[in-house]
């Protein structure tokens, strides 16, 4: 049951990384309500921030200084810099990129959440399994549409999987060379209607899973693969694009570009189905382009 | 030319951390093939073995007493590699490349910590490597791409450091040390650091920086040419037509409120008096215009 709640004073309360000092950054407000880059920008002097050495941790002190210092007193403060040290400990043990309390309301003598947000650092899910066992994961979407295929690209693993409002389907194995071929698309006039990034390091089953995911969208009229491999090899690259081709023969179009590691098995793979790759990434832009028209 | 590349040379001994996974069996084998002197590689519980020549050990400290190495590259899975890391920054290693991808971002900042208090440089996580084209490698690079010359090249995307050292090569321009910083959002070795290098190395006339959208260490590396770097730059950066609020494949590759954005960082490298191409064909033209290559 909700109580009703005259709050006096809302405040802010969270934990975050500060990339730029490269630790954790507590941070405290006499503001709340609104996010916290908003803030930052509207009220900067407001805004109290104090890095936290990983080793060392967050201490009790910190949050009565930090509690001092947004202008709180005798309880409250004591509430707040207890609000602050519950924050550290969800953010250490739970792996947080984010965790606040925001507005944290001032109700007569007592502090009340009245809003709280959890990001988790996807990099640390594998040992958070008790955490995620007790989150109700999002339904699926139940319409067939961009959240649904969002959805599935997300399961089959590919890292990137993004929507627009073009034709073109375009795969690349690096973030980089990925977001270099969007953008030559786009100077050479053509579209992108769906654009898969697999990572630097991808096997055969997520390339063919990636050509699933790009040829699920009905306007796909070309697929563009732009692979320079590093730690990625071309040889389990083009097993994974003849492997789809093998089992899901289509009329689109395949444009593949490759070049690095393991180049030549890779060639000789592509060949059995008939496929000629680029090893000039602009010729096979063009070409992308030429045939989406 | 002088023996001594930035970071490693000819003479570098080198250790590989998760040396027995396939990546790092796989890559030790390409880098052994380059002439990179790899003198031991560690995997915990394997010690003992060898793997194309080079003798496994058990922990690096004993790989330290018996074969001495400077520098070490990390193959070591996302949830053990950070420890593995701050082992090597432990036996007193001065640089330590970490390829793995995921690694957790609180793990990272651990690492970031130690490696700051001991004067270790980290290149990564999430990197490419560094390459000194005929001397020596510590990367994953698809080497035949590169090519021993005069241009110093600075990328977070390892891909976009292939590709766009592909470019100068197939126009006779060499490279003298090819560093990848890796995908963020948290970066050890940054642009900065690399360009204080590249100002004090002989071998390197003109530096290439290739960027991205998201953070702001192009901006700091804009300010740094603008004062100090005495060498010519031209730079690349990718994700121009990136939707706001997307992550483009990098954890640290974002436009968030307007911060980050492609625009800024090309105008920040402008003001400097770095060239800025729009796609790396352009750029053999825009150093030639700098310098004689």
């Amino acid at each position: 049951m909700e109580e009703k709640l005259q709050a006096s004073k809302e405040l802010y309360a969270g934990m975050t990384y500060d990339f730029n000092l490269k630790c954790p950054v507590a941070i405290a407000s006499s503001h709340g309500g609104v996010d916290i880059e908003t803030l930052a920008k509207e009220h900067p002097r407001d805004i109290v921030r104090k890095p936290i050495d990983p080793f060392r941790s967050f201490k009790p002190y910190m949050g009565r200084a930090m509690a001092a210092e947004i202008g709180l007193q005798g309880i409250l403060s004591i509430q707040y810099a207890n609000v602050m040290n519950s924050l550290w400990r969800i953010f250490e043990q739970h792996d947080a990129e984010l965790v606040e309390t925001n507005p944290l309301a001032i109700v007569g003598d007592r502090l009340i959440a009245l809003d709280a947000k959890l990001n988790l650092d996807d990099k640390s899910l594998f040992r958070q399994s008790t955490l995620l066992n007790n989150i109700e994961p999002m339904p699926p979407p139940r319409s067939e549409g961009v959240e649904s295929r969002r959805s599935r690209a997300k399961e089959m693993g590919i890292p990137t999987y993004m929507e627009m409002e073009g034709n073109i389907g375009a795969i690349a194995d690096g973030a980089g060379t990925g977001m270099l071929t969007l953008d030559l698309v786009v100077d050479s006039g053509g579209k992108i209607g769906v654009y898969c990034e697999m990572g630097g390091e991808t096997t055969a089953e997520l390339m063919e899973n990636t050509m699933k995911a790009v040829l699920s969208v009905e306007r796909t009229h070309v697929i563009l693969i732009n692979l320079i491999g590093g730690l990625n090899r071309m040889d389990e690259m083009a097993r994974g694009i003849t492997n789809y081709l093998k089992k899901h023969p289509t009329k689109v179009p395949v444009v593949v570009r490759m070049s690095g590691t393991m180049e030549e098995d890779g060639r000789r793979i592509l060949g059995t189905e008939g496929i000629q790759a680029y090893g000039n990434l602009y010729e096979a832009v063009e070409r992308a382009v030429h045939l989406s028209r | 030319m002088s023996e001594l590349a930035i970071l490693i040379d000819r003479g570098t001994k080198v250790v590989v951390q998760g040396i027995t996974g396939k990546i790092g069996s796989f890559q030790t084998e390409l880098m052994i093939q380059y002439g990179t002197k790899v003198v031991a590689g560690v995997t915990p519980g394997k010690g003992g073995q060898t793997i194309s020549g080079v003798p496994v050990f058990d922990s690096l400290h004993k790989a330290v007493g018996e074969t001495a190495p400077e520098v070490s590259i990390c193959f070591v899975p996302g949830p053990h590699a950070a420890d593995a890391a701050m082992e090597a920054i432990d036996a007193g290693l001065r640089l330590v490349v970490v390829v793995t991808e995921a690694v957790p971002l609180f793990d990272t900042i651990k690492m970031l910590t130690i490696a700051s208090e001991k004067e270790t440089f980290i290149l990564g996580p999430d990197t490419a490597g560094l390459i000194s084209p005929g001397r020596s490698k510590v990367g994953v690079h698809p080497h035949r791409l590169f090519l021993e010359g005069p241009v110093g090249m600075i990328s977070r995307s390892g891909a976009l450091s292939y590709e766009t050292a592909k470019t100068l090569t197939e126009q006779g321009i060499g490279q003298s040390t090819v560093i990848g910083l890796g995908g963020g959002p948290i970066w050890g070795f940054t642009y900065l650091d690399a360009l204080r290098l590249f100002q004090e190395d002989e071998d390197t006339d003109a530096v290439v920086l290739l960027g991205e959208i998201g953070g702001s260490m192009e901006e700091e590396a804009a300010d740094y040419i603008k004062k100090e770097f005495s060498k010519p730059v031209v730079a690349l950066i990718v994700g121009r037509t990136a939707p706001p609020g997307q992550k483009m494949g990098h954890a640290g590759a974002i436009v968030q409120r307007g911060k980050g954005s492609a625009q800024d960082k090309i105008a920040a490298l402008e003001e400097a008096g770095a060239l800025v191409a729009r796609a790396p064909r352009e750029i053999p033209n825009l150093l030639r215009k700098k310098v004689r290559i």
